[in-house]
C-alpha cells in the first residue's frame, strides 16, 4: 500500500495548551479513514496542519512525500472542508461551486448537480442566508465533487439531519467505489460511520490512542453482565476498561478477544455476553485514558496493538 | 442486522453463504459484485471485497474475467460440510447450556426434539433419521 | 501562474464585489451630490469630495472581507497563500483601475456639462486635473488600491494578533502622523511641504502614494504568510 501521508512526531503547542503531542501515523492511499475523538482532542489541528492551514511547533508532516506548505503541487490534490466553513461575502452556492471548479482538476460538475438535487440546495440564495443544514450541504458537495486524491471531511455534516447524513454516506460510498481515493473523515457519530471506515484513528488529548483496522476492532472488547461476584471473579486478571453496577448486577467491559470456549464458559456460568460497538469501545477507551494516569493509557495502547 | 462484535467482512461472507444454502444464489449462477454488496449493506467496498475474497479462497465463489463473480459449482456441498462440522458448537452447545439453566437434562431435550421435529419430519427425513439414531 | 490567474477569476465570480458595488455606491453618491448642488443655488463653483470618497470605504470593506471570508474559503479549495495574495491584489488593481476609469468618465462628463449645468464638481477638481487625465486617474486608482490594501492588512493583523494589537497599531500610526504634523508645525516646514506638493503635482503625489501602497503590500504579505484562515 502506498503511503500518501506520513506524520512523524508532530507536536503543536499553544501558549496554554498542548494540542498535539508527538503524533506519528501514516495514511495509505485509496482508503477511508475515520478520525475519532472528543472535542478538543486535536482532530482539527491535525487536519489543519496536514493541509498547511496551520503550522506545527515541531515534527514533520509529509503529504505525497513533500511538505504541504505553499506547495501547489501537493495542495491541488487535496480538499479540506471544515465545519462552519466560510465563504466569500455575498456569495451563493453557484459562486462557491464555480470557484471550486476552477481549482480542482478532478471536479465533476454533473456529480455536483446530482448532489445539489439530492440535498435540495437552493442555488441562488446567498450562503449567509442558508439554514445550517444547507450550509453543511455546500461543504459536503464541494468535498465530494472535488474528487481530490485526499479529501478531508472535518465534521462538515454536523448541520445535516439524519436523512441528509444518510444521503451523504450513501453518495460517498457510491462515488468511492467508482473513484477510489483517500478519504479522511472526522466524526462524533462513530456508530453511523463505523461501516464506512476501513481504518480507525482515535486521538485523545493530542495523542494517538488507537490506529487500527476497523474490522480488527470489532470483537476487540466484550461486555459481560451478571451477578456481581461471578463477574468480578471472571474479570480477574483481565484488562477492564469500564465497570458499572446496579444492585447485585455488574457490567464490565473488558479488552481482549474471547474465543468460543470462553464464550461457552461465560454462558454456562449464567452470565450474559454482549458485543461492544465501535462507538462504545472508543468512548470507554477515551474515558479510561482520561481518568487514569498517563502510564495506564500507554499500557492500553500497547495492549491494543 | 449487522453484529457489532464480529468483523464485518466475515458477516458479509456469511450472508452470501446463507443465500447459497437457501437457494437464493444458485451454483454457476451470478453472485453479487463487490460494489453491489457495498451499496446494499451500506459498507465500505473494501470490506465487501474482503468478504468476497474470503469466499473465493474457500472455493465458494469464483471470478470470471470480464463478466463478474459467480457461485462455484459444488459450493453448496462445501458449505454443508463446513456447517455440519460446526453444527454442534454453534447450536448444540448453547442449547445444552440454556437447557441446564432451565433444569432440562439430555433425555428431556431428546423428547422435545422429537416432539418439535414431528410435523416437518417428512421434509427433513434423511437428516432427522440420522440424528435420532444417536 | 495559471492558478494565480484563476484567483483573479475567483474574486470576480461574484461581479458585485469588486465591480458593481463600488460603481453603484459611486453613482449613488454622485446623484446625492447633484441633489445637494441643486439645493445650493449659488453661482460659485461648488466642489464636493463626499461623492468621490464613498467608494473608497467600499474598497476598505472588500479588503477586509477578502481576508476574513475569501481567504478561509481559498484554503478549503487548496489555494496557496502566495497564489491567493497575488491574485487578490491583482483583482484589486483591476477594480481600482475601473474606479479610476469611472473617475475619468465622470470628470469628462462634468467638463462637458459645466458641472451638470449647476457648476457643481465632484470629479473635476481643478488641482487634480492639472496634470491631465493621467494624473486624475492615477490619484483615484491609487486611493482605491490603498484603501483595499489597508483593509486587507488591518484584517490580517486582527486575525493574526487580535483586536488589541490592531488597535494599538492603529493608535501608534495615528500618533506617528500627529507627531510628524507637530514637527512640521514646530519647525515651520509647511511652506516647504507646500512647495514640494505643488512641484510633484497630482501625478507625482499619486506615484508616491502608489509606492507607499506597494510597500504596504509587501509588509502585508510577510504577515499574511503565517496567518491562520
Amino acid at each position: 500500500m502506498t503511503t500518501v501521508i506520513d506524520v512523524q512526531n508532530l507536536t503543536k503547542r499553544y501558549k496554554d495548551k498542548l494540542a498535539l503531542d508527538g503524533v506519528s501515523l501514516t495514511i495509505d492511499e485509496n482508503t477511508i479513514y475515520g478520525v475519532l475523538g472528543r472535542n478538543g482532542a486535536g482532530k482539527t489541528t491535525l487536519m489543519s496542519i496536514l493541509t498547511a492551514q496551520n503550522f506545527a511547533t515541531s515534527g514533520d508532516a509529509l503529504v505525497f512525500g513533500e511538505r504541504p506548505y505553499e506547495n501547489a503541487r501537493v495542495l491541488s490534490r487535496i480538499c479540506f472542508v471544515r465545519e462552519s466553513q466560510k465563504y466569500p461575502d455575498e456569495s451563493t452556492p453557484t459562486h462557491a461551486f464555480r470557484a471550486a471548479r476552477l481549482f480542482f482538476r478532478n471536479w465533476d460538475q454533473e456529480f455536483a448537480e446530482r448532489l445539489i438535487d439530492d440535498f435540495q440546495l437552493p442555488m441562488k440564495t446567498r450562503i449567509k442566508k442558508l439554514s445550517r443544514g444547507q450550509l453543511s450541504a455546500v461543504g459536503v458537495i464541494i468535498g465530494l465533487a472535488s474528487r481530490a486524491e485526499i479529501t478531508f471531511f472535518d465534521e462538515p455534516y454536523l448541520g445535516l439531519d439524519a436523512v441528509a447524513r444518510q444521503i451523504f454516506y450513501d453518495r460517498l460510498l457510491e462515488d468511492y467505489a467508482e473513484f477510489p481515493r483517500t478519504i479522511i473523515l472526522s466524526s462524533h457519530l462513530i456508530d453511523e460511520v463505523a461501516n464506512l471506515i476501513e481504518k480507525v484513528i482515535v486521538i485523545d488529548g493530542g495523542r494517538i490512542l488507537l490506529d487500527e483496522d476497523t474490522d480488527a476492532l470489532r470483537g476487540r472488547a466484550a461486555n459481560v453482565i451478571g451477578d456481581a461476584t461471578k463477574v468480578e471473579a471472571w474479570a480477574q486478571g483481565r484488562e477492564v476498561i469500564h465497570r458499572e453496577s446496579l444492585g447485585r448486577v455488574t457490567s464490565v467491559t473488558v479488552l481482549g478477544h474471547l474465543d468460543a470456549a470462553e464464550r461457552a464458559a461465560i454462558a454456562a456460568d449464567g452470565l450474559d455476553l454482549a458485543a461492544v460497538s465501535l462507538q462504545q469501545l472508543v468512548v470507554r477507551l477515551t474515558q479510561n485514558a482520561s481518568s487514569s494516569a498517563s502510564d495506564t493509557a500507554a499500557t492500553i495502547t500497547e495492549e491494543v496493538h | 442486522m449487522i453484529d457489532e462484535g464480529r468483523p464485518l467482512f466475515l458477516q458479509i461472507a456469511e450472508a452470501i453463504e446463507e443465500s447459497i444454502l437457501d437457494g437464493t444464489l444458485v451454483e454457476d449462477g451470478q453472485a453479487p459484485s463487490t460494489n453491489e454488496l457495498a451499496a446494499f449493506y451500506r459498507i465500505n467496498p473494501a470490506t465487501a471485497a474482503k468478504g468476497v475474497a474470503l469466499l473465493t479462497d474457500k472455493g465458494i465463489l469464483l471470478k470470471r474475467r470480464g463478466i463478474g463473480m459467480f457461485v462455484a459449482a459444488g459450493a453448496r456441498s462445501i458449505l454443508l460440510a463446513e456447517r455440519r462440522t460446526t453444527f454442534a458448537e454453534r447450536y448444540i452447545d448453547p442449547l445444552i447450556a440454556e437447557a441446564r439453566t432451565l433444569g432440562l437434562g439430555p433425555d428431556d431435550l431428546a423428547a422435545l426434539l422429537r416432539e418439535r421435529s414431528a410435523p416437518i419430519g417428512d421434509a427433513g427425513s434423511t437428516a432427522s433419521t440420522e440424528g435420532s439414531s444417536a | 501562474m495559471r492558478r494565480t490567474l484563476n484567483v483573479i477569476r475567483l474574486q470576480l465570480i461574484n461581479r458585485s464585489t469588486f465591480l458593481w458595488t463600488p460603481a453603484i455606491v459611486l453613482g449613488a453618491a454622485v446623484a446625492m451630490s447633484i441633489l445637494v448642488y441643486v439645493l445650493i443655488p449659488s453661482g460659485e463653483p461648488k466642489y464636493g469630495i463626499a461623492a468621490g470618497q464613498a467608494p473608497l470605504w467600499v474598497f476598505l470593506s472588500i479588503g477586509i472581507s477578502a481576508m476574513t471570508l475569501t481567504f478561509p474559503f481559498s484554503q478549503a479549495i487548496s489555494i496557496t497563500r502566495r497564489e491567493f495574495f497575488l491574485g487578490t491584489m491583482a483583482a484589486a488593481v483591476l477594480g481600482s483601475a475601473l474606479m479610476g476609469g469611472l473617475f475619468l468618465i465622470g470628470g469628462a462628463l462634468e467638463k462637458a456639462t459645466g458641472g451638470y449645468g449647476l457648476n457643481g464638481w465632484t470629479f473635476y477638481l481643478p488641482w487634480l486635473w492639472e496634470a491631465g487625465p493621467v494624473g486624475a486617474f492615477a490619484v483615484y486608482f491609487t486611493l482605491a488600491l490603498f484603501f483595499f490594501v489597508m483593509g486587507f492588512t488591518g484584517a490580517t493583523v486582527y486575525k493574526r494578533w487580535g483586536a488589541v494589537t490592531l488597535t494599538t497599531a492603529g493608535v501608534g500610526l495615528a500618533l506617528v502622523v500627529i507627531g510628524l504634523v507637530f514637527l512640521a508645525t514646530r519647525l515651520e516646514l509647511w511652506g516647504q511641504v507646500g512647495v514640494g506638493v505643488a512641484q510633484l503635482g497630482a501625478f507625482g503625489l499619486a506615484l508616491c502614494g502608489l509606492a507607499a501602497t506597494v510597500a504596504l503590500m509587501g509588509v502585508s504579505f510577510l504577515m499574511f504568510r503565517r496567518t491562520l484562515p
